[in-house]
């Protein structure tokens, strides 16, 4: 009976563990024995070459200005969605007319899938028949046309802005239950101390919603680093691969150039980073609390 | 039991046994997208094949050109691949060099062999054995906005560049784009290429070295770019693909376009008023023109084979051969639909059949893909004005000649 | 608070939300725009929002062309059947996590964070490997219903794991063990007492990975062969990707209507949504 009771706590976990090691172990061990090999497209392995791939890779050039564009990417989106869901939280957290339609409308984005949100956007950016110059036009913004897919210097910052237009109703959500989480009678305390309601937010309101923001910086980042179809759908990583990051370029490699093994070498490239920016991260935010 | 019923149970019994032993094989099939005919083409030639065909159930799954690679390279390193696929033949290679193609000369005799036209099959074609049947060609040739060429007083179509550039500069002055330049996505380096060549240039030498960084492809790239910044062009020719330049073409915004004989269909559809001609790629010293064939090829793990090459023995007879051709607006690749009046007749697709003796197919060397891709960037950034032309072909040719293996 | 003062506040929060609300409400402009226009209006010049003509007949081309309806069924079939499977694995865990005393439940929690950073992209060609040589009836997983099921539910755990257990951890202990001084066995107390305090954390696990389902693009193009299997997402991007002319019409009406429901859910369920997800971001 004891050996049951010791044992039913591993039994729950057991299965969550087992589909989570198959579909995802064997794909990882997978890719770990193509980034070590010369892989035909077709995967068939001609034989280990060690680290070649993983040399290959880093003598690309493309692979290293995707990987610095990688982290401006995730920067770029993952701080445009704290700095814009945070304040939108804020606000969705008061007590006004309307609010439910808001917070729906808040959460809209996130109800179209991002595929069909890139082809979407691509298409409102069309050159020569997207209502996004149409529109600027009739406001009187500007007379030509803006070919924004063109040059990575207007195709990027579009790319981040629909990265961070889908990313934010996840962030405010999450913000959200972290504002609601808060006891209201802090408030109350604080004002009878006279503190003016921009103190009560700055030395209230943010340092109870900073574990919240953490948790979506975590996630976001995870998430962004590894968002794909943005920036495929809109630009393929291009003109003359000025908006690739690591993604699209290794789903390049993989699929149009026929490469699997440097392929792999770059998923696990960019499994390192993401691994270590979440394992350095948690710890440092650990600290800071404890300390 | 009754006596009547355990009878009926024995022959059913034994029916069953037999029906195992003749089990209908079912042939799988891959094919490409072309349009919206496509399915509904090849659901109706599975239909007739089975009708003659009892025993083969055919299962034709389309898929979409921006998968179809990824679809077959996940296929078949997991081994579940089709028997039968449509691929472009400019990947063919590849599946060659891995042994996933069937050579089909053992199924062909030369009555077969002579089915096709010479110049469609060759490409499929690898050291003396052929991998692939042509099912699909195409041609390039200028397509010209004739109401808009009246505006701006132009009578015939420009036959060489510097025309071209006269022609467009005429049309600039009636604030019509003059020529369409593809500046994004697939086929990019392709829209390069039909200057290149008629500058007597090539993509690659008979040495198997790159060769597009010559002084040909410094003019060809530096006469592009002098049309771009002279707004000879559409405006920002990196925000538009292939089918983005059709679509201006289809609405009466660019006055001249390259491409494939399919845009023919696509205009009778969605913009039948457009009054239009084809006339040849324009030339500087050589005409030329583009010439592709998509491929179907037998897989060599096919348990099916027999059937498979029974179908495709069908595929390309006269009447699904025309059915398919017409439907898409492709060029005939075998002699008998070719005799079709529809082909012969048609004097618009005669202006691509005639351009084919000058045509370039896509060479089968390993590394096309990435020759092709290293010309495309190296185009772009010429176009959007981040470097100039001949460094920037020189440093393509360089990572070219790694890919070509040179 | 006085009628004046709500007022003012109302216009100032909307005031405060209007330009993401523009942002968020422009691209459904463009999609119901295009979607209503005949194709020879959406590619005209200069482009206007308003059509001279509704082309009604949209709807059913694009429902012929993109064969909506039985997409309609897989995805929603698909995304359900993972959702119930993810739960059904995540509860239990779950429970385990929050109540059970459970070695090395740390590294247990990191496997969990790990499995979220590998994006579907990165494994494709070892998810179909994997399915390829997993025997189902006549074949393998390839081409299933059923292998996409097992993929998004297994993508999914870690989430809801996650969120379950620390949800979990906010229900009283005193309920159950009041339960069993009663007489009731553990899972008995489990099952009476427990899980239907949980039901409002569960279904908005459920809704998040129905949503991460019914939205999912990579695996189900690298997994399903069969027409008459493929999800609403593929239907709409294979409307668009390497097509040699592209009905944006049809497009943007197909993308309108597989949002619609999943933007009913969030209507309907923002209020859950908002609380569900607090006490899943606690731990």
């Amino acid at each position: 009976m004891r050996a049951v009771r010791r044992a039913a706590p591993l039994l729950l976990i057991l299965p969550s563990l087992l589909l989570a090691l198959a579909v995802i172990g064997y794909p990882l061990y997978e890719m770990i024995r193509l980034s070590l090999a010369d892989v035909s497209r077709f995967g068939q392995i001609r034989g280990y070459v060690g680290l070649a791939n993983f040399a290959r890779v880093f003598a690309d050039p493309v692979f290293l200005s995707a990987l610095l564009r990688t982290l401006e990417w995730t920067i770029a989106v993952v701080g445009g969605t704290v700095l814009v869901a945070t304040p939108t939280a804020l606000i969705l957290h008061q007590n006004f007319w309307g609010r439910s339609l808001a917070r729906t409308l808040v959460m809209l984005p996130w109800a179209i899938s991002l595929s069909m949100a890139a082809i979407v956007w691509l298409w409102a950016f069309d050159g020569d028949h997207g209502m996004v110059n149409a529109s600027l036009r009739s406001l009187g913004l500007m007379s030509g046309n803006v070919q924004w897919m063109a040059r990575a210097e207007t195709a990027f910052p579009v790319e981040i802005g629909v990265g961070i237009l889908v990313s934010v109703p996840f962030s405010v959500t999450i913000l959200l239950g972290g504002l609601s989480s808060i006891p209201g009678d802090i408030y109350e305390a604080a004002s009878i101390d006279g503190a003016s309601r921009l103190q009560a937010f700055r030395f209230l309101t943010l340092p109870l919603l900073r574990s919240f923001i953490n948790i979506a910086i975590v996630l976001n980042v995870i998430y962004v680093f590894n968002s794909f179809p943005i920036i495929w759908v809109m630009t393929q990583g291009g003109p003359d691969n000025s908006t690739h990051i690591l993604v699209t370029y290794l789903y390049e490699l993989a699929f149009r150039l026929g490469r699997p093994g440097p392929a792999a070498a770059v998923s696990l490239v960019m499994l390192a980073i993401v691994f270590s920016f979440t394992m350095i991260y948690v710890r440092l935010q650990a600290r800071e609390q404890s300390a | 039991m009754t006596r009547s019923s355990a009878w009926v149970a024995a022959a059913a019994a034994v029916a069953t046994m037999f029906g195992v032993a003749a089990r209908a094989e079912t042939v799988h099939v891959t094919a490409a997208y072309y349009s919206d005919k496509t399915g509904p083409y090849f659901d109706k030639i599975a239909q007739e094949f089975h009708a003659a065909n009892p025993g083969i159930d055919i299962k034709v799954d389309v898929v979409n050109w921006d998968s179809l690679l990824q679809k077959l390279q996940t296929d078949i390193s997991g081994g579940t691949n089709p028997d039968i696929s449509i691929i472009g033949t400019r990947w063919l290679l590849d599946f060659v060099k891995d042994d996933q193609a069937e050579p089909l000369d053992g199924y062909m005799d030369q009555a077969f062999k002579d089915r096709f036209i010479g110049t469609f099959l060759a490409p499929a074609q690898i050291g003396g054995k052929t991998y692939g049947l042509p099912i699909a060609a195409s041609a390039r040739a200028l397509y010209f906005n004739k109401d808009l060429f009246a505006q701006a007083g132009i009578s015939a179509p420009p036959a060489t560049w510097d025309e071209v550039q006269q022609d467009a500069a005429k049309l600039k002055a009636k604030g019509i784009a003059g020529f369409g330049l593809q500046g994004k996505a697939i086929e990019t380096d392709v829209y390069w290429y039909y200057a290149l060549w008629t500058y007597g240039g090539d993509v690659v030498g008979k040495d198997g070295h790159a060769a597009f960084a010559g002084d040909a492809g410094v003019k060809a790239l530096t006469m592009y770019k002098s049309m771009i910044d002279k707004g000879l062009t559409e405006d920002g020719p990196t925000n538009y693909t292939r089918e983005d330049l059709q679509n201006l073409f289809k609405q009466g915004r660019v006055a001249m376009v390259i491409t494939a004989p399919f845009l023919i269909n696509q205009i009778a559809a969605e913009a039948p008023k457009l009054n239009y001609g084809i006339a040849p790629v324009p030339k500087e010293t050589t005409s030329a023109t583009y010439a592709v064939t998509d491929s179907v090829v037998l897989f060599k793990n096919s348990k099916v084979k027999k059937a498979a090459w029974k179908f495709l023995d069908f595929l390309f007879t006269k009447q699904p051969r025309i059915d398919f051709t017409k439907g898409e607006g492709f060029l005939p690749t075998t002699k008998a639909e070719a005799e079709d009046t529809y082909f012969t007749t048609n004097e618009r697709l005669q202006t691509f059949v005639k351009l084919l003796p000058s045509a370039h197919f896509a060479p089968t060397v390993t590394g096309w893909e990435d020759t092709a891709k290293a010309v495309s960037d190296a185009v772009q950034s010429v176009y959007v004005g981040k470097a100039e032309p001949a460094p920037a072909l020189k440093q393509a040719a360089g990572i070219a000649d790694q890919a070509l293996g040179k | 608070m006085t009628a004046s003062r709500m007022v003012l506040r109302s216009a100032l929060c909307w005031l405060g939300l209007s330009p993401l609300l523009l942002l968020v409400i422009f691209p459904f402009a463009v999609m119901i725009s295009t979607a209503l226009k005949p194709i020879d209006e959406v590619l005209a010049w200069p482009p206007r929002w308003l059509p001279d003509h509704i082309a009604w007949h949209n709807f059913a081309d694009m429902w012929l062309a993109a064969d909506f309806g039985s997409a309609l069924l897989n995805s929603l079939g698909i995304s359900i059947l993972a959702t119930l499977l993810a739960i059904a694995i995540a509860v239990p865990a779950a429970y385990a996590m929050a109540r059970l005393e459970l070695p090395a439940k740390d590294l247990y929690r990191q496997f969990l964070l790990v499995t979220q950073m590998l994006s579907p992209v990165l494994l494709v060609l070892g998810l179909f490997r994997m399915a390829a040589s997993v025997p189902l009836g006549d074949g393998t997983l390839v081409d299933t219903r059923f292998g996409v099921i097992l993929i998004y539910g297994a993508f999914n755990i870690a989430f809801a794991v996650w969120m379950l257990a620390s949800y979990f951890a906010t229900i009283p202990r005193d309920l159950e063990e009041a339960a069993w001084l009663d007489g009731c066995t553990r899972t008995g107390a489990v099952l009476r007492i427990f899980l239907p305090l949980a039901v409002p954390a569960i279904s908005v696990t459920a809704i998040v990975t129905f949503v991460a389902a019914w939205n999912e693009f990579t695996v189900a193009l690298t997994l399903l062969r069969d027409p008459s299997k493929l999800t609403v997402t593929l239907r709409v991007v294979n409307l668009v990707a390497g097509r040699y002319s592209v009905q944006w019409n049809q497009v943007m009406l197909a993308t309108l209507l597989a949002t619609l429901p999943v933007a009913v859910m969030f209507a309907t369920l923002q209020r859950y949504l908002v609380r569900g997800l607090t006490l899943g971001a606690v731990k």
